[in-house]
């Protein structure tokens, strides 16, 4: 089953998206890449519809990369995810809905603070310390309600999120085996390995 | 399972003596699954009224981003503020613009309106997700715990309550409805509006 | 004739009902050898599995779903006792029994101080999920026989042995319309023991479960915390810390823990305490809890994430 987590740490969110594409009861892809960064500070992990997501995804990317280059500064995290939100609300009243969910993480350059933000395909968004998508949550939101540490150094964050996936792999039915996991701080995005 | 259900939340509003009070839950779900205990679905409009909109909590943000673009135009037209009444219309005719795909919300106003004699006189009101109004001079609910809001307020309620008394009783309310219900709680909010001031508080509730 | 068909269509709902029925009427031609010499004489339960009446339609088994399924039809009248969270693990030093006590029908919370823990004897332990009822009365039973397993054998009944009884029994009425989730919990000559049985006819061994709406909120703690040298104050923390995080993630559970322990000298209780509370307070002087309370917002409470340059 999909699954996505994040979480914020001192000064920045480390965003999680398991690699699997699926197609029935098929696995058609194990190195999928399910976390786009869609600005300079800004992650984005979706999960959903297969098809609705990634067109979805770029649809985003495009439109905030657009916004960049008029303004010559990119969205800060909060006024993204509301751009972010509003897109989705309008497409659940439209002929062909998008059925995607998000996590939208990000570092606001201007307040050094660290952004993460939950967001389902209906367009509701909440602003979170941690978050999780799909079967996986309810694992993993009372794991991080009782570990997450908003002061928490990388390293600690990471480790968290290594119990993160543990737990998942033990006790959900069909869990993922790879996980793809990004980190933004103040210097940008980057990829870290598990 | 309703849609109306699905995010959870409940609202309040009671008329005192020259006051007003709103207050509603901080919970936002899915389903059985708290996601947030900060949600905010109450929003000052002008200094003197106040909207709840219990309901889907996508719903909650459009119509909070809707409702801020029609005050401000209406403020630029009329070069004054809106009044609750008015407001209370606009709400109404914008909820059923989308008579045949309704917004699932169950909006809740609060507000003091002024008199022709320069005096104030509390308003509440409550509509439907279509827009019908229930004008009440005591108090409207809405939301998943409205039934269990109705219960509480009929027995704590009493007319010219001063704003301090308000504030307790509507606290007492809505802390013991929401109790009774799966879907709303997880903290609370009041806002007490007077002649010169709100006064917001937020309250230690039940979290689970 | 009639014995052909019931042996071989086992999958009508009429044909178990049927069976169910026949199990009954055999054990009511006599009385139980216990009876004749008991002080408490011919109760009403003591002849075997009691006589239920039956609603006289065609099939009653989809007669009782068409008027208890809510999910399907939430306007339906009878509404059967859903979310919980209850857990139990074995450890070192014995079994913890860790339950919350919300009943909801539908978004009501119909109580909030439900006994979810049933004391079958001062050995034995059942944890109550699924069906209030189906939980309370079968649990009950099972004690009842547990004793008489005692008095004819002279020796405690294992746990094994009582659930798979239980697990039997409620496996004749499949397809009825039961629904439970139990732990039956205990201490045997095999030292402590746990075991899970639901309604479907499952019973598993193990050392960890729990069950219930609130079940994989509780997982998610106790996975993280659990060890089998766990001591005796570790091991209760970790179970009311369990049912804590449950209750508060989860709607359908919550308003308070109530807590067991099993130790070779049979059961004891060790206490309830208020999830509302152990979000802001913790769960109060108590052995194994760090102190302060367990919520999210109190334990983290003045710290940001917030990473400001350090000014010159």
């Amino acid at each position: 089953m999909e699954t996505s987590f994040a979480l914020t740490g001192k000064g920045y969110v480390i965003v999680a998206a398991d690699t699997t594409s699926a197609r029935s009861i098929v696995k058609m892809k194990n190195d999928e890449d399910k976390i786009k960064t869609v600005s300079p500070h800004l992650l984005m992990s979706y999960s959903g519809e297969p098809g609705d997501t990634v067109q979805f995804a770029e649809y985003i990317e495009r439109n905030l990369r657009l916004y960049q280059i008029r303004n010559l500064y990119p969205l800060r995290p909060s006024a993204a995810a509301s751009w972010i939100r509003r897109s989705l609300a309008e497409s659940l009243r439209s002929r062909s809905p998008y059925s995607v969910n998000l996590l939208v993480g990000g570092y606001d350059t201007s307040t050094h603070e660290p952004k993460l933000y939950w967001i389902d395909y209906l367009g509701t968004v909440s602003e979170v310390p941690f978050a999780a998508h799909g079967y996986g949550s309810y694992f993993v939101l009372s794991l991080l309600d009782r570990y997450h540490d908003p002061e928490a150094p990388l390293e600690e964050g990471l480790a968290t999120l290594k119990r993160c996936i543990q737990e998942v792999s033990k006790r959900l039915i069909v869990s993922p085996e790879k996980y793809k996991v990004k980190v933004v701080d103040k210097d940008g995005v980057r990829e870290v390995e598990l | 399972m309703s849609i109306m259900d699905h995010n959870g939340g409940s609202v309040i509003a009671m008329v005192g003596k020259d006051c007003v009070a709103i207050a509603s839950d901080l919970r936002l779900g899915n389903q059985a699954l708290g996601i947030s205990s900060n949600f905010q679905r109450v929003f000052g409009i002008t200094d003197r009224i106040y909207l709840g909109l219990p309901g889907l909590a996508t719903d909650v943000n459009t119509l909070r981003e809707r409702f801020r673009f029609r005050v401000n135009m209406y403020t630029i037209k009329e070069e004054r503020e809106i009044e609750p009444e008015a407001f209370a219309h606009l709400v109404s005719s914008t909820l059923y613009e989308h008579r045949f795909g309704p917004y699932f919300i169950e909006p809740v106003i609060a507000g003091l309106s002024k008199t022709p004699t320069g005096g104030i006189r509390p308003f509440i009101a409550a509509t439907d997700l279509i827009g019908c109004i229930n004008f009440a001079k005591d108090f409207v609910v809405s939301g998943t715990a409205s039934s269990k809001l109705f219960g509480v307020a009929e027995g704590l309620w009493e007319p010219d309550l001063e704003p301090e008394d308000l504030f307790e009783t509507i606290s007492q309310t809505l802390l013991n409805a929401v109790d009774r219900d799966a879907f709303s709680g997880w903290g609370a909010v009041v806002h007490v509006i007077t002649k010169d001031k709100v006064i917001t508080r937020k309250l230690k509730a039940r979290m689970d | 004739m009639n014995t052909f068909v019931n042996q071989f269509s086992t999958h009508s709902a009429v044909s178990q009902l049927k069976r169910a029925q026949n199990l009954i009427a055999a054990d009511e031609d006599e009385y139980s050898d216990a009876t004749w010499g008991s002080q408490a004489g011919f109760g009403n339960m003591i002849k075997g599995t009691p006589n239920f009446t039956v609603p006289a339609v065609p099939d009653p088994a989809a007669f009782l779903r068409l008027h208890t399924d809510d999910h399907a039809d939430p306007n339906c009248r009878i509404k059967i006792q859903h979310g919980t969270t209850t857990l139990a693990f074995r450890f070192q030093g014995g079994v913890i029994v860790a339950v919350d006590s919300r009943a909801t029908a539908g978004s009501y919370i119909a109580s909030g101080t439900v006994k979810k823990v049933i004391e079958i004897n001062p050995y034995l332990l059942g944890t109550m999920a699924g069906g209030a009822a189906d939980c309370q009365f079968w649990e009950t039973y099972l004690g009842m026989h547990c004793r008489l397993h005692e008095l004819r054998n002279r020796e405690r009944i294992s746990v094994s042995a009582a659930s798979k009884y239980l697990s039997n029994l409620v496996y004749s009425y499949k397809g009825m319309g039961l629904s439970m989730g139990t732990m039956i919990c205990g201490w045997d000559k095999t030292g402590p023991a746990v075991f899970y049985v639901d309604s479907d006819g499952t019973r598993l061994k193990g050392d960890l479960f729990s069950v219930g709406s609130g079940s994989t909120f509780a997982y998610g703690v106790l996975d993280q915390g659990y060890r089998w040298d766990l001591t005796d104050e570790e091991a209760q923390e970790l179970g009311r810390r369990s049912i804590f995080a449950a209750g508060h993630r989860d709607a359908f559970s919550g308003n308070t823990c109530n807590l067991y322990h099993v130790k070779e000298d049979g059961w004891k209780f060790i206490g309830n305490y208020d999830v509302s509370t152990m979000y802001y307070d913790g769960p109060g002087d108590v052995p194994g809890a760090p102190g302060g309370g367990y919520g999210y917002a109190i334990r983290t409470e003045g710290r940001s994430a917030a990473d400001p340059p350090a000014s010159s």
